[in-house]
């Protein structure tokens, strides 16, 4: 024991002198080291502790999102249009592939054996997506694989690191391309509507509505978002079920449409437009509405020439078929024809009609000897001659003018012929104007309101529009001034109007229901899936203005225009249909002219049912126009369920 | 030597050879804070092992449990070491240093490498560091060597031979590489030499000089993997899943604590997983987590209490180099309490530093006790060598 005590007391051993030592430096080394550390835990833990605990949350508690199943779409006799599918997709989480060069390439292979995408393609498109920083981000390298590829797929990506299948949701659209127009599709979402859509809560990954019915129905046909929250430990595993919402599934929508009436009025229409008996040759473009002139329902609506659309959701496998439709500037495939506009032709004497018989340049009495042309002399004495479509030679009222389609005596009856026969005004510009504000009271130079985006407004001129319009560069001076002409040209639906077939039908519907302007509709009703209405469509409806009594002499005239006259054609066994042709002229692209054909009307006679209006871009209203109608309107009577 | 008597009942002699003696100035209170620190040491590390251990809670492989026994052994260390007067260890300083030297040199060929250094030795399950060792041998080579030289650091060759003692163990430690064992020495010579009375003109052109250097240190002297935990200190988000992943979410863990704490076991970032090395060099960021900032100032307050009670040590010695081993060895537990601490409130980069008598690991823990038993040696011998 002694050795180890006091053993080693002097020799050898460091001197011993006495400490002196100050240990005042030490003792305040230790409270201010502490001090330090301890201010430090202030900022971390109590200024900021409020911040990193949220954080530390934000850490572990995972959130997966379920997708609501988006709602369905109906006809209005509840044929289902589209039907709910998944997409299987392959993707690629960059972070998490295996660092080494070779592994990776593995994969890459592996993933050619499977789905068939280009190594290099993949490698080009990871690297990019590290470079840029975005290595947290899924890349979706193959899409709408097929059930094989994907149950293969699932089984590998087990020793895949970072490869995995991904079930979106996707639309199956069953009924034909020609609802595309109006169903529209879905698809993933642009950027710039990323940064929208995110804020109202949609998920990166969710698709959207793109067109048509799936865009401007998408707040109804999303749903709501359901999710999944998790405990998730640092190595990925899921510790414990913080909470759920169950996703809410979209609502479904009824269409006012038939899908059996839609596919045959694009079978009509596709048919006769190859049929080349007529003088113009074969027509490009068809359009036709079909609706309820009381509501606005939209029974039908065709545009040929159509696509799928499901061409979107498998881009990639049919990109060719994609660049050619998009890339087709001659029909615009994409275009919904039945919202774009046309000269209107002879369909606009309907608005001639009732401007001149509501301003008092005609009466319901008025009559003029009709022959062949109209003479008018202008300024200097010079006599300028206005042929008619055919030497009429007869007296004519306003009934047999709007049944044979007179252009003198709707030229005489919106613009006078500046001698004996007062126009709508006292003047050509003034004329120009009544007319004008009465063809927008018809609806024309606006949009109608249907429930769909990409409606064109047409187009209404009139003599201070021409000023603003036909002036710079390529226009005379003096050009732009309003003319006799000009009128003329409206009056009969030619120059500068344009109309939409819409329009046209809406036009038409107000005729027939006695004069109130309706808003279209597509959709009838929002239906929750158990079946609860959410809302329905009510007709919307506004007086256009005109008298009940020159509305009944504009129906005698297209009555007359189907029993006697331009429009013999479109008359049916099933019911009295009235109706009015138009030829509008216009210049191909190629600069040789041709013609339009537009028929429009409704039937029954005495209790209208439903306007049909009927388009071609190139034929004769009366020969190609009408016949089709008929057959619509036949088909109508006969199997839709009113 | 002369004084070796066996049973005899002579006053002094018999009270000064008994093994009861000399225990009425042991210092308690050192030992309780030191225990203190321990018992919570425990409960975090029971805490932090949970999400891995998976063998029974009364199992001598709980992680908690070995380290109990390790404490056990410490105590009884320090026990013994009290009992045995320090000059002897002074005495042999030259060849503790010497097998200091060795075993550094020894670990740089045969070393097992863990987070990028060499700093291991393994036996069967014991790892042995060697750099724990070293340390203490050079406290005492310092101290004896201060002492011969008239107890001060005046005069300035003492100091440049002084630093001469430092150079090669400083250097080891630091090629392994272990920045920050080569700061706890800096700072324990830099303790002991101010203490030793250095002259403040030498001290600030040697700091001075020192500054000169540090960039030539940074570019030749430090290791790829020091530089990346250096620049993952200034931004831990540029490598969020490598090294910073560990600082980032130590910093998550300490201040989600917030001030009191989540409660013992109910750390997330501890029960999760995400934060790493939990029982070990963030063992402090665990217990930010589970007792707060409370429980912060209640350790701070177990370290502050310990380190005074060193300096007292210190203050009590007979003689210089008593003392100067005091200063040594309070330098050596501040040092490495305050780098460790500072690495998980994000001061200072992630060195692989535990903190004293907290951190999981037997080897520092005993060893941490033996130079505890060195300061209850000074203590329980200050009249002795007073009195001379």
């Amino acid at each position: 024991m002694s050795i180890l005590d006091e053993g080693f007391r002097a020799p050898g051993g460091p001197s011993r002198n006495r400490p002196h030592g100050n240990l005042a430096v030490l003792r305040l080394a230790v409270i201010g080291m502490f001090a330090v550390l301890a201010i430090r835990l202030v900022d971390m833990q109590i200024i900021n502790g409020a911040e990193f605990a949220r954080r530390s949350e934000e850490n572990h508690i995972i959130q997966k999102n379920i997708l609501p199943t988006r709602g369905l779409i109906l006809d209005r006799n509840g044929e289902p249009l589209v039907q709910n599918v998944g997409v299987y997709s392959a993707k690629i989480l960059p972070e998490v592939l295996p660092e080494s060069k070779d592994a990776r390439y593995r994969i890459y292979l592996k993933l050619q054996d499977l789905v068939g995408v280009s190594p290099l393609e993949v490698q080009a498109r990871v690297d990019e997506a590290e470079a840029a920083g975005r290595g947290y981000i899924d890349i979706t390298i193959a899409t709408n694989l097929s059930k094989d590829q994907a149950l293969a797929l699932e089984e590998a990506s087990v020793d895949m690191r970072g490869v995995t299948l991904a079930i979106t949701p996707g639309r199956n659209y069953v009924a034909g391309p020609e609802f595309s127009h109006i169903l529209g599709y879905i698809g993933p979402q642009t950027a710039e509507e990323a940064q929208v859509l995110g804020e109202a809560g949609y998920q990166l990954d969710e698709p959207v509505g793109k067109d048509g019915i799936e865009a401007r129905y998408e707040d109804d046909l999303r749903g709501q978002i359901g999710y999944n929250a998790a405990e998730q430990d640092a190595q990925g595993r899921l510790i414990t079920q913080v909470g759920t919402k169950d996703p809410v599934p979209g609502n479904t929508l009824e269409l006012a449409i038939d899908m059996e009436l839609q596919q045959y009025v694009a079978e009509l229409l596709q048919d006769s437009m190859a049929d080349t008996t007529g003088i113009w040759g074969p027509a490009t473009i068809a359009s036709a509405v079909v609706m309820n002139p009381n509501t606005g329902e939209v029974y039908s609506l065709v545009s040929i020439p159509t696509y799928d659309n499901n061409i979107f959701a498998d881009s990639r496998n049919r990109a060719a078929e994609l660049e050619a439709l998009s890339t087709d500037n001659n029909t615009y495939p994409f275009l919904n024809k039945a919202l774009s506009p046309a000269a209107p032709g002879s369909t606009f004497k309907l608005v001639t009609s009732a401007a001149g018989l509501m301003e008092g340049s005609i009466t319901p009495s008025t009559s003029y000897y009709i022959g062949c042309r109209l003479e008018v002399k202008g300024e200097n004495d010079i006599l300028y001659e206005y042929p008619d479509w055919r030497c009429h030679d007869q007296m004519m009222d306003v009934r047999t003018g709007i049944a044979w389609s007179s252009n003198i005596f709707m030229w005489l009856t919106a613009g006078g012929d500046l001698e004996r026969v007062r126009g709508l005004g006292k003047d050509v510009e003034t004329s120009a104007t009544i007319l004008a504000s009465w063809a927008r009271r018809f609806g024309f130079g606006q949009v109608t309101g249907i429930d769909l985006y990409g409606e064109d407004p047409g187009r209404v001129p009139d003599p201070g529009w021409k000023r603003r319009t036909y002036v710079g560069e390529g226009f005379n001076p003096g050009e732009n001034e309003w003319f006799l002409g000009d009128t003329y040209n409206m009056a009969i639906g030619q120059g500068d109007v344009l109309a939409t077939p819409l329009q046209i039908a809406r036009m038409t519907a107000a005729v027939a229901n006695g004069g109130k302007l309706v808003t279209p509709h597509i959709v009838n009703r929002v239906v929750e899936p158990d079946g609860t209405t959410v809302r329905t469509i009510t007709p919307k409806l506004e007086e256009v203005g005109v008298s009940e009594e020159y509305i009944q002499v504009i129906r005698e005239g297209m009555l007359g225009s189907v029993q006697y006259g331009a429009g013999a054609r479109g008359a049916i066994s099933a019911a009295s249909v009235a109706g009015k042709t138009g030829t509008a002229e216009f210049f191909k692209k190629d600069g040789s002219k041709s013609q339009h054909a537009w028929f429009t009307g409704f039937a029954p006679y005495e209790d209208p049912e439903v306007v049909v209006t009927v388009y071609f871009d190139i034929g004769v209203g009366g020969d190609k126009a009408a016949p089709v109608a008929a057959k619509i309107l036949q088909y109508f009577m006969e199997n839709v369920d009113r | 030597m002369s004084s070796i008597t066996y049973g005899g009942y002579g006053g002094r002699v018999r009270a000064s050879n008994s093994v009861w003696h000399g225990w009425d100035r042991f210092d308690y209170v050192m030992v309780f804070a030191a225990i203190a620190l321990v018992i919570y040491g425990l409960l975090l590390i029971y805490s932090g092992s949970l999400p891995w251990y998976e063998g029974p809670v009364a199992s001598l492989n709980n992680p908690s449990a070995k380290q109990a026994m390790f404490a056990a052994v410490g105590v009884v260390a320090m026990l013994v070491v009290s009992k045995i007067d320090y000059h002897h260890f002074i005495h042999y300083s030259w060849a503790l240093y010497l097998i200091g030297i060795v075993s550094l040199l020894a670990i740089l060929a045969f070393g097992s490498t863990e987070g990028g250094a060499k700093s291991w030795f393994t036996f069967g399950p014991v790892q042995v560091q060697p750099s724990e060792f070293a340390k203490i041998a050079t406290i005492l080579l310092l101290a004896r060597f201060f002492s011969e030289h008239g107890g001060d650091a005046r005069e300035l060759k003492a100091l440049l031979l002084s630093l001469a003692i430092m150079v090669p163990v400083v250097g080891l430690v630091f090629i392994q590489p272990d920045l920050g064992t080569s700061l706890v020495f800096g700072a324990i010579w830099l303790g002991v030499v101010i203490v030793a009375g250095v002259s403040r003109g030498h001290l600030l052109v040697m700091g001075a000089i020192f500054l000169a250097l540090l960039p030539f240190i940074w570019t030749f002297g430090i290791a790829d993997y020091q530089v990346q935990r250096i620049s993952v200190l200034v931004d831990p988000n540029r490598d969020p899943l490598d090294t910073g992943f560990t600082t980032l979410q130590g910093e998550i863990a300490l201040g989600s604590g917030q001030v009191f704490g989540k409660g013992f076991t109910q750390g997330d970032q501890t029960q999760l997983e995400y934060l790493r090395v939990a029982t070990r060099d963030f063992i402090f960021s665990l217990m930010g987590e589970e007792f707060g900032f409370v429980g912060a100032m209640v350790m701070f307050a177990l370290f502050i209490l310990l380190l005074m009670r060193g300096i007292r040590a210190a203050q009590l010695a007979g003689d210089t180099a008593g003392q100067l081993v005091a200063v040594g060895i309070v330098m050596l537990i501040l040092m490495q309490t305050f780098i460790n601490i500072a690495v998980n409130v994000r001061l200072f980069p992630v060195t692989g530093i535990p903190l004293p008598f907290v951190s999981q690991g037997g080897s520092s823990l005993v060893s941490l006790f033996v130079s505890l038993g060195i300061l209850q040696s000074i203590v329980m011998r200050h009249r002795a060598y007073r009195q001379t």
